[in-house]
């Protein structure tokens, strides 16, 4: 076998070293990196193809971008805006307090509510959203009158989609927090009990804030994935950011500068979300790592 | 003395496993006793037992005079509830093989937690406790690392220290130093030492002979869910009598 460097001998015999060749320089040889001719090529490709893609958007004129500037903050897009965010946060809070209910309810030692929460989950994650809120928005045919009052009257649009879409998020969400709660070490339980914790306690202050770790992400994504998800309400005429923006472009058919004005609201509350939950990842990964 | 522990004909199984086929044992006020036994023998389901983390099949178990987890009414044992077993429990203190701190508490959280919420005490009290417990155990610089930051041998000491804090009558480990390095056990087993130096009745399983023969009051063998044997350590430890204790003994001696 040959020899890389004279000074290093043959790998297989320990011969003893020879003396080391003088080179002129004493000091240790320096680290060349290999090149990485492809890396190169790939990343001048890549960007080629985004200022091509780039400068079509700038020139086609028909992507009428003072329309959209125009438009980005007229009252009736602000308000359609407000509606899906508080959509947004409603349908969150009241589908991951049903799904915690339901994710203690599979997990409980009472097999009825366990058999009870299954049948849940499995029934909302089977039907459509779409589906489930052209149900919802029937069900007067169904039951004409609830307490007395007309079904029409007692759900109108809005109700009708908050009900379907929390329904609908619970589901999901019963899971991604039965997930965190299973993923938190049986130990730690039986540690909380051998203290004498009580049962509140334990789930509050020991589990929970543990389960979060695992829960966070996944919910991040659903509340994103909520966030657009709500667009499906404009099927049922609620008034949030797409419908806005559709009422409009109806009237004065800029269909395409209108969508982008929903397009770029949907970008930047996403990408406020995203920072929020790194915040939020990094506070409930105290003690996780060896350093702080 | 009195009796601290009094165990009568406990049995537990795991499904089709018996683990524990009658098991009488007394443990007295003050005294240590360290149990041995190959593994799969049931001395760590007899020690979850004592603070019904385990609940027996048959037989009972009382500590300081009181049934664990039952009450007794005419020839019948009815559980008691939750609250009631938490109640007991805070009177037995129990560290685990794996330490099992609690990870996003920071060291004086973990000790402060049950004097605090199960206890009711003041969180000035707690604190000021736990600081003299971890100086106890050589930790006092630690109070506000979280577990994670501490070396295994040092997480057991905070989980001595969390278990003390209740002010338990009574202390059982389970196998403390079966997860820690051979280099960070003599730290755990000299704290474990201290405690039993000063009087504090503590059922101790683990496969530290050494430890036994210095320590222990009584040293219990079990094998195949039974005490095979128990008596002081020069006796069950240097003279054993029966071939199963013999056996072992020269496996791991």
């Amino acid at each position: 076998m040959p020899s890389v460097q004279p000074a290093s001998g043959t790998l297989d015999t320990p011969a003893p070293a020879p003396p080391p060749v003088r080179t002129g320089a004493t000091e240790a040889p320096r680290i060349v990196p290999r090149r990485r001719t492809g890396q190169w090529v790939a990343a001048a490709l890549v960007l080629a193809l985004l200022a091509l893609a780039a400068t079509s958007v700038v020139r086609n004129d028909a992507f009428q971008w003072d329309v959209v500037a125009g438009y980005f903050l007229t009252t009736a897009v602000l308000r359609g805006l407000g509606l899906t965010l508080w959509l947004t946060a409603l349908v969150m809070v009241l589908g991951f307090a049903l799904g915690t209910l339901l994710a203690a309810m599979r997990l409980s030692a009472n097999p009825v509510l366990r058999s009870v929460a299954w049948g849940y989950v499995w029934l909302f994650r089977s039907m459509p959203i779409l589906v489930q809120l052209l149900f919802w928005f029937n069900i007067g045919a169904l039951y004409p009158h609830i307490l007395g009052i007309k079904t029409v009257n007692l759900l109108g649009p809005l109700t009708v989609a908050l009900i379907g879409l929390t329904l609908h998020e619970a589901a999901y969400a019963a899971e991604v927090v039965r997930g965190g709660i299973l993923s938190v070490d049986r130990g730690q339980l039986e540690a909380a009990q051998s203290l004498g914790l009580s049962r509140w306690r334990r789930g509050l202050r020991i589990v929970l804030p543990q389960a979060m770790r695992s829960i966070v992400p996944p919910a991040g994504n659903m509340l994103i994935g909520t966030l657009k998800g709500t667009s499906i309400v404009s099927v049922i005429a609620v008034q949030d950011l797409l419908y806005s923006v559709q009422l409009v472009y109806h009237r004065t058919y800029q269909v395409i500068p209108l969508l982008l004005v929903a397009t770029l609201w949907y970008v930047l509350i996403t990408s406020l979300l995203s920072v929020g939950q790194h915040y939020l990842e990094r506070h409930y990964a105290r003690g996780a790592e060896r350093t702080r | 003395m009195t009796a601290m522990v009094d165990i009568r004909s406990v049995t537990k199984s795991f499904g089709p496993v018996e683990v524990l086929r009658g098991i009488d044992l007394t443990v007295r006020t003050g005294e240590v006793t360290v149990v041995l036994g190959p593994s799969g023998s049931g001395k760590s389901t007899l020690l979850r037992t004592i603070n019904h983390l385990e609940k027996v099949d048959s037989g009972q178990v009382s500590v300081d005079g009181a049934l664990v987890g039952y009450r007794r009414s005419g020839n019948r044992l009815y559980e008691l509830r939750e609250r009631e077993i938490l109640k007991q429990r805070t009177h037995i203190g129990f560290v685990f093989q794996n330490f099992h701190l609690f990870p996003h508490l920071t060291v004086l959280e973990n000790i402060t937690e049950a004097p605090v919420s199960a206890l009711k005490r003041s969180r000035k009290d707690a604190e000021a406790t736990a600081r003299r417990l971890l100086e106890r155990v050589g930790l006092a610089d630690k109070a506000d690392a979280y577990p994670k930051q501490l070396s295994g041998g040092q997480q057991q000491r905070v989980a001595i220290a969390r278990a003390l804090a209740l002010e338990p009558k009574l202390l059982l480990f389970d196998e403390p130093t079966s997860a820690l390095d051979p280099e960070l056990v003599g730290e755990v087993l000299d704290v474990i030492k201290d405690l039993a130096h000063q009087g504090t009745t503590m059922i101790v399983v683990t496969h530290e002979i050494g430890f036994a023969r210095e320590v222990a009051d009584t040293v219990v063998f079990m094998d195949e869910g039974r005490v095979v044997e128990q008596g002081p350590p020069s006796q069950v430890l240097d003279a054993p009598r029966h071939e199963r204790t013999k056996s072992f003994l020269s496996k791991v001696l």
